[in-house]
């Protein structure tokens, strides 16, 4: 009678076991779960980072484009008004230091405008 | 529930009843134990991943906006650079061409004729800014038989205009290399008037810069006001 109670007993302890078991598997399952979910994560933000270091790549690329561009139109706009200024002043010298000159002998004396001739 | 003892066969039935319910419980929770973890890791990849996109995606914009300034500020200058070649090349041919007026100066005092007047109407204008009684004159050296001549008809000249007497001696101290013209001194010694042709082109180039602009490199187009 009493085997038969302890054998009984023996059965439920061992499916009492097994359940733990099952539930332990699964508390494993989860802490497994949280590591991969940083893991994942890590692989996904290194791909959207490789992603936009290419799109600033290009965008770089493109207006290193622009400086340059801008540098040899702004070199050759400066090159015709030089250019100008040079023919400008060849016209023009002559005359102006003809002008300078003439006024240098130009001498008009006149009164202090305060003053009247004294009589 | 039976009111007698179990036989043999209804123990083994709820024997196996009881373990059933057991594994049952088990299998039950550890179902909502994995189906919640996976629900967590979803949750948490997300959040992780959203957080570091946010902050790489603040750095890229920072990056962008960093290269526009650079970008911005090269093109000024550049534009800079610019501008201050042409200053540059104006600023020489300016030099240039009062280099040009300065050597040519020396010329005016050839013609007696002319430059006996210009003598005369220096020394005129040196009295009149004078306003003294005596007034001492000084000419080159080579000019000091011309000067005299000027001073007495200035002198006449400067009494027609201003009703006032005065008194002119003439020294020779200037220098024979300058260009010409004179310098005048009171009586007393305290104002001096420098009326050399020199000192006259000097006062002019600083005078007609507006003009000689205008004249050479033509009308500023940025300008708005004129007085």
């Amino acid at each position: 009678q009493s085997s038969k109670q302890s054998q009984g007993i023996q059965t439920l302890l061992e499916a009492e076991k097994e359940a733990a078991k099952t539930v332990q598997q699964a508390r494993q399952y989860r802490v497994q779960k949280l590591k991969d979910a940083r893991a994942d994560a890590e692989k996904e933000i290194e791909e959207y980072r490789k992603a936009k270091d290419a799109e600033y790549k290009t965008f770089e690329s493109r207006h290193a484009d622009d400086t340059s561009d801008t540098q040899s139109a702004v070199d050759k706009e400066t090159d015709a008004k030089l250019a100008q200024i040079a023919e400008s002043y060849k016209n023009n010298k002559d005359a102006v230091v003809k002008k300078l000159l003439d006024r240098v002998v130009l001498v008009k004396p006149e009164l202090h405008r305060n003053l009247k001739k004294a009589s | 529930m039976a009111s007698r003892p179990l036989n043999d066969d209804e123990v083994v039935s709820e024997m196996n009843k009881m373990v059933a319910f057991i594994k049952q419980e088990a299998l039950e929770k550890a179902r909502e134990i994995r189906i919640k973890a996976d629900e967590e890791f979803a949750i948490e990849k997300a959040k992780l991943v959203k957080q570091e996109s946010t902050a790489i995606d603040a750095q890229f914009e920072k990056k962008k906006k960093g290269a526009e300034i650079a970008l911005k500020i090269k093109q000024s200058t550049q534009t800079n650079k610019s501008r201050l070649r042409l200053l540059q090349a104006r600023e020489q041919y300016l030099q240039d061409l009062f280099s040009t007026a300065r050597d040519q100066i020396s010329v005016l005092s050839k013609d007696e004729g002319r430059y006996l007047q210009l003598l005369e109407g220096v020394i005129v204008q040196g009295l009149l800014q004078l306003l003294e009684p005596s007034a001492t004159v000084y000419s080159r050296p080579k000019d000091l038989e011309l000067a005299k001549k000027a001073a007495a008809n200035a002198s006449k000249q400067y009494k027609e205009i201003s009703g006032k007497d005065v008194e002119v001696s003439v020294e020779a101290t200037l220098q024979d290399d300058s260009a010409g013209g004179v310098k005048l001194r009171s009586g007393t010694g305290r104002i001096t008037i420098d009326n050399t042709l020199d000192e006259r082109l000097r006062l002019l180039e600083d005078r007609m810069l507006p003009e000689i602009r205008h004249d050479i490199f033509g009308i500023n187009e940025n300008r708005k006001f004129y007085a």
